[in-house]
Order: C-alpha cells, then sequence, then structure tokens
C-alpha cells in the first residue's frame, strides 16, 4: 500500500497565493501517486477470462401509458412492481409481470425528473422542477394522491432522489449543485453536502449492510464520493469531457461505473484511486444517460441518447451486444433487486422489461 | 475586504480537501482489478441476464402462453 508522503506542514500561511501553490502541489503530487500505481490495463488483467458470446436477452413487456416522456424509473424491492415518472407530470405503478397500472398519481408541476421506491416498498418519492421532494405512501383503499407529505426543497430542480437504507430518511441531488439527506416525518434537513460546481444530475449507494457513503456525478464532470454521516467529499475523480448523467457503484462496493454525455462509460476503481476503464467505440457519438450493472458486475447496461442501450463487458471493456426496441432515447435503466430483468425507459413514453 | 475574506475561505477549502485526498492509501491498479474480477467471477452463476435460466420456465417474464378453450 502506498500513501502520498506527508506535506510538511507550513505555519498556517493564511495568504491565498500559499494555498493555491499548495494546492498545485498537491494536485501534481496526486496524479503522480495515481500513475505509480497504475500498473496493468483492466482488459490486459481479463484477457485471461473466456469472451461472452451470447446473451439471452429479450423484450418481454412494453408498458404504455405515459403520454409524455419517461424521465425516471425505480424498481420495487419486491421485484415485480415498477414506478415511474414523466414530463406529463404523471408517476405510474406498474405491475411488470401483468403490464397493469396499479396507481397514477398526478403531480402539480410537469417535469418529474425522479422517482423512487422506499426499502419496505410502501412509500414512493419524486419530485423534479417543483425544487421539491415529496413522499407518497402506497395504499390500496384511498387514493395516493391524498396521502402526500413534502419532504425537502432545493433552490433549483431535484435531479434524483434516492432512500438510503430505511424508509426515515431520503437523499436528494439537485440542479443547485448540492445534495441534501432529509428525515422522511419531520422534513428536517439532516445533512448538506457541498462540493460540486455544477448541476447535481445522479447518485447512488454504496452497496453495503451499513450504507454510509454515496456517489453523486454532475454536469461538473466530477465524480464525488461522500461520506452520509460527516457530510465530506472523501475521494473524487476526474475524466469525462461533458455532463455525468449516470452513476452507479459496482455491486462489489469497490468501483463506480458512470454514463456521460460525451459518449462514454467509465469504471473509477475507489482503492486505485482512478478511472481504470473507458467503455467508449468510434462509431457511437450519442450521450449516455443512464448506466446499471447486472448482479455480477460483469455486464454494464447503458442507455443512450440514440435510442439502444448497448451491453459492455465491464472487464473486457468490448461491447457484447446491443438492444434495439425504442422509438427515441433511453432516458433510464434499471436492472431488477434479482437480477432477473433489465427495465428501460424513453422519451417514447414506453418502459419496456428485458428478459 | 470581504471579497478576499471569502476567496481566502473557499481557497482554504479547496486546500484541504485536496490535502485530505492526498492522503488517501492507494493500492495498485493490478490488485484492485484482480479483487473486482474475483468478486464478479464469485457471483457469476447468480447472474440471470449473464448466463441465462436453466429453462425459460424459470424466467418471471417469459412470454405467457396463450391458453385456448377448446
Amino acid at each position: 500500500m502506498a500513501s502520498v508522503g506527508e506535506i510538511k506542514a507550513q505555519c498556517p500561511a493564511e495568504s491565498i497565493e500559499a494555498l493555491s501553490k499548495e494546492a498545485e502541489t498537491l494536485k501534481a503530487k496526486l496524479e503522480e501517486e495515481r500513475q505509480k500505481l497504475n500498473d496493468v490495463a483492466l482488459s490486459t488483467v481479463a484477457e485471461r477470462l473466456e469472451v461472452i458470446n451470447y446473451l439471452n436477452i429479450k423484450p418481454r413487456r412494453v408498458l404504455k401509458g405515459h403520454q409524455a416522456k419517461v424521465l425516471c424509473s425505480d424498481w420495487s424491492p419486491d421485484k415485480r412492481h415498477i414506478v415511474s415518472s414523466s414530463q406529463d407530470g404523471k408517476m405510474i405503478i406498474w405491475d411488470a409481470f401483468t403490464t397493469n397500472k396499479e396507481h397514477a398519481v398526478t403531480m402539480p408541476t410537469t417535469w418529474v425528473m425522479a422517482c423512487a421506491y422506499a426499502p419496505s416498498g410502501n412509500l414512493v418519492a419524486c419530485g423534479g422542477l417543483d425544487n421539491k421532494v415529496t413522499v407518497y405512501t402506497l395504499s390500496l383503499e384511498e387514493d395516493v394522491s391524498t396521502k402526500k407529505k413534502t419532504v425537502g426543497t432545493h433552490t433549483s430542480y431535484m435531479s434524483c432522489c434516492i432512500f438510503p437504507n430505511s424508509d426515515q430518511q431520503i437523499l436528494t441531488g439537485s440542479g443547485d449543485s448540492t445534495c441534501a439527506l432529509w428525515d422522511v416525518e419531520s422534513g428536517q434537513l439532516l445533512q448538506n453536502f457541498h462540493g460540486h460546481t455544477g448541476d447535481v444530475m445522479a447518485l447512488d449507494l454504496a452497496p453495503s449492510e451499513t450504507g454510509n457513503t454515496f456517489v453523486s456525478g454532475s454536469c461538473d464532470r466530477m465524480v464525488l464520493i461522500w461520506d452520509m454521516r460527516t457530510g465530506q467529499c472523501v475521494q473524487s475523480f476526474e475524466g469525462h469531457q461533458s455532463d455525468i448523467n449516470s452513476v452507479k457503484f459496482h455491486p462489489s462496493g469497490d468501483a463506480v461505473a458512470t454514463g456521460s454525455d460525451d459518449s462514454t462509460c467509465r469504471l473509477f476503481d475507489l482503492r486505485a484511486d482512478k478511472e481504470v476503464a473507458i467503455y467508449s467505440k468510434e462509431s457511437i457519438i450519442f450521450g449516455v444517460n443512464s448506466v446499471d450493472f447486472s448482479v455480477s458486475g460483469r455486464l454494464l447496461f447503458a442507455g443512450y441518447n440514440d435510442y439502444t442501450v448497448n451491453v459492455w463487458d465491464s472487464l473486457k471493456c468490448v461491447r457484447v451486444t446491443l438492444l434495439y426496441g425504442h422509438d427515441n432515447r433511453v432516458s433510464c435503466l434499471q436492472v431488477s433487486p434479482d437480477g432477473t430483468a433489465l427495465s428501460t425507459g424513453s422519451w417514447d413514453c414506453t418502459l419496456r422489461v428485458w428478459a | 475586504m470581504d471579497m478576499m475574506i471569502s476567496n481566502l475561505q473557499q481557497q482554504r477549502q479547496v486546500t484541504e480537501q485536496l490535502r485530505r485526498e492526498a492522503a488517501i492509501k492507494r493500492i495498485s491498479v493490478s490488485q484492485a482489478v484482480l479483487e473486482i474480477m474475483k468478486y464478479i467471477t464469485e457471483h457469476e452463476q447468480e447472474d440471470c441476464l449473464l448466463v441465462g435460466f436453466s429453462s425459460q420456465k424459470a424466467n418471471p417474464f417469459r412470454e405467457k402462453n396463450s391458453c385456448t378453450l377448446l
């Protein structure tokens, strides 16, 4: 294991010049240390693995009902229901097995950019241009729109939300460049996360039982890793050449994958503290909106503005296959909780389930 | 004067963040990659989208066969 040698602690030099000089030195040292440990390419190590020849993934269901672009979706922990939100201001809960719509909620705003299921499967949260995150209680007896609560408000649009570990808290990312952790019951702001200098577009939680870390991706092209308790940024990655639209932890918890408007997906390893793979092809020139891993982490699914889903071999860094079916941009995609299926949502107003 | 103080604060935050990041312990890419590969190979058999189903009957999203009433 290597660590950067102690930077001689100078007497607190209060001048901006001294601090920026130190910052420059630190940045150079960081690059140097990361490069020293860059001893091999991921695809080289993966050479000894067998090539993935064939994937039996076919379109199995089409969920029709939204009247405008589908912007976001989330699988229920029961592996059967999906919540989706759309530019038409509606949030719909689907039974993906039967394609029936179980609930439809009209939001007082259009462009509902984010939606998420709570771990119990009994609550869903959504929000967007209204700058708020609103939590709805799902009930078979009453109309879902009556049992709602506004939990938090940002100073700009909410782009993503996720329940970390329990129904009691919710984490949000916003166009105001911050992330925030809220208590669902009281609506209180528990923690603020400042560090991005551009709109936060995506969030994901580290896959661990204790789950105290999360990752965020932003229009400032940075990937930041945060400690939920202290509010501090513990690691940062750069490399993308344009807005980052999606971030997802590898199931091992040791790496994060990203998708960007620069038409590439990348893999950043947390312990090597650097980018270890780029998933790109010269023929792919459209932006990536959403990425997700299969259960083992071997496959990386990515949804693009050219209406397709590219399936990448995350280790060999080659594309395995393409999934065609949508008639417009793929805006969101997600592997189901038990890994049996992939759901995709699109500007063509539909969602599709592949298995 | 106020501008100077907030610029100073900003620069201090940036430099402190870099100090924290510089202090992180790193491992080599070869080691990191081997551990990711180990995780993947250990979980490959559970990955339905990768290895498929032993029979399509096990696929919860398989095509539903239509029944005809005789």
